[in-house]
């Protein structure tokens, strides 16, 4: 896989991941087309207390770290493993565990790198285990590893679906700011038009670029 | 006169005061703590008769100690442990405050977690797997079955496992425990399901951060075990309520079908099948959810008003 992505020149290979990034941000978006991450989304737009970066920034940066992990483990771990494994056990029950061991990895990455920036990463360093263990960044690894993303592919997958996930916090809490309109009847307000907000919004997304990619 | 005669110890039996021996050597005092009515009664007949000192503190002490085993005897006997169910009778004898009535309702609200604090409806946990992968009954079941499997018991080892660290590393724990059970659960699930567990996609092994199964993990209250099983039990029959509901709705809508049977010749509304299609109309269902449990929660609520309106009448 290595081999194939160093034999682009650079311009394509920069292209290639730009067109991945940009998929992941918009027509795979993690929230509207893969439903990942919405409970923790809500908690994000309902709490006044914690600022989206806070939450978004460690998102992003264990994916991203964790992205060349999780290629690693799914080239050279799990084959081995597999093999390994006796026969009533199959990979795919360990597919929890050694991916989220990654995610894990990166978040002590991302932990030592918040704390270079002493008192100011406080409000980050707090959000870094929710942030690692949301559904999103598991989703993420999941879907590169379903797909078999080549290193490129996965890192720039991963860094646009973090992109994706702060730009569909940042619409979902817009929108949650207009609907608070009176005209809302009483029991769709809160949580149930918040959903059929996103509903609307995954199927602009549909209308504009359809199915690509299948679970 | 033998009232008079009575008044006058006890002018002179406060605690610690001497007690004045009139001997026909002179005055002589003698000093016996906590002293009672009726030790100081013996006393003053021992010194009447002329005794010593010694003899008038034994005499004291004497009648002290007839005192109290009289006491103990007229006394009833302590209740044994096993009486002591009769507590609560008393309690309920106790008539509730409106605020402790009121405290004690939306107690009941919040530990509900079947109907008025369902974690899928009510408080949108475990959305991803039900907006996305249970889009028929049979995918709702295979889900349902996996958090079976999984949400009760992570919850019991996460706790136990939090117990022994003090409460340290919860998310860590949480996550791992899932992980570490979803290894036998999968196991099971594929020995009933076989290749069918592949229709869940990513969404089956995503259970293991689900918020819906380690959400317990953003509480600092460290719960005990038995709390742990009894909300785990409650969070789990809360959300398979849910998903199969859901299923069902969505195998109806989006296929026209039950169970894989067909019922209608054309689906009615293909759109339920997809995500976003999942989005709106799990959002129909929480918005009508919520319109009948508040109006429960509300009636429950007038009718504590009521009564302790009538009470203060």
């Amino acid at each position: 896989m290595w081999n194939a992505a160093a034999e682009l020149s650079v311009f394509e290979a920069v292209l290639h991941f730009f067109t991945y990034a940009v998929m992941a941000v918009f027509a795979e978006n993690i929230v509207f087309t893969h439903g990942l991450g919405v409970s923790q989304l809500f908690r994000l737009v309902e709490t006044r207390d914690i600022r989206t970066l806070h939450h978004c920034l460690p998102v992003l940066l264990v994916q991203l770290l964790s992205a060349p992990l999780v290629w690693m483990a799914r080239v050279w771990l799990t084959p081995w493993l597999r093999n390994e494994l006796p026969d009533f056990l199959p990979i795919a029950a360990l597919r929890p565990v050694v991916y989220l061991s990654c995610a894990t990895i990166a978040m002590a990455v991302v932990w030592v790198l918040f704390h270079l920036f002493g008192r100011h990463a406080v409000p980050y360093l707090e959000q870094l285990p929710l942030a690692t263990y949301n559904c999103c960044v598991l989703g993420t690894i999941l879907i590169c590893v379903n797909q078999n993303f080549n290193l490129l592919e996965t890192v720039a997958f991963s860094l646009g679906s973090g992109i994706g996930y702060l730009f569909a916090v940042l619409v979902v809490d817009e929108g949650r700011r207009r609907l608070r309109s009176k005209d809302v009847p009483g029991i769709f307000t809160g949580m149930p038009i918040s959903l059929i907000y996103i509903g609307i919004l995954a199927l602009a997304i549909y209308g504009l670029v359809g199915h690509s990619i299948s679970n | 006169m033998p009232n008079n005669e009575k008044n006058k110890p006890r002018k002179a039996a406060k605690p610690s005061k001497p007690v004045k021996r009139r001997a026909s050597e002179g005055p002589q005092t003698l000093i016996i703590p906590q002293i009672s009515p009726e030790m100081l009664e013996s006393a003053r007949r021992a010194a009447s008769e002329g005794k010593s000192a010694q003899e008038i503190e034994q005499a004291a002490l004497e009648a002290d100690a007839r005192r109290k085993a009289e006491q103990a005897a007229q006394q009833p006997p302590e209740p044994r442990p096993a009486e002591q169910p009769a507590a609560p009778k008393s309690e309920k004898r106790h008539r509730k405050t409106r605020d402790e009535a009121e405290e004690e309702l939306s107690q009941r609200v919040h530990d509900d977690h079947l109907w008025l604090n369902n974690p899928l409806i009510m408080r949108g946990l475990g959305l991803a797997p039900v907006v996305v992968a249970a889009y028929d009954l049979k995918n709702a079941w295979m889900l349902c079955v996996a958090a079976i499997l999984l949400l009760t018991t992570t919850r019991l080892l996460a706790v136990a496992i939090c117990h022994l660290t003090g409460n340290r590393f919860r998310p860590v724990i949480y996550v791992y425990s899932a992980a570490i059970l979803y290894i036998p659960a999968y196991c099971l699930l594929y020995y009933w399901f076989g290749a069918d567990l592949t229709l869940l996609g990513i969404y089956l092994p995503l259970l293991a951060v689900e918020p819906v199964i380690i959400k317990r993990m953003e509480n600092p209250d460290l719960e005990t075990l038995g709390e742990a099983f009894r909300r785990g039990i409650n969070n789990t029959v809360g959300f398979c309520i849910a998903v199969l509901l859901v299923g069902v709705l969505r195998e109806f809508l989006g296929q026209g079908s039950f169970f894989g049977n067909a019922v209608l010749s054309q689906a009615p509304l293909p759109l339920a099948g997809e995500p976003a299609g999942g989005f709106i109309l799990l959002g129909v269902i929480a918005a009508l959810w919520t319109g009948v449990a508040n109006a429960y929660v509300r009636y429950k609520e007038e009718e504590v008003q009521h009564i302790y309106v009538e009470r203060r009448r």
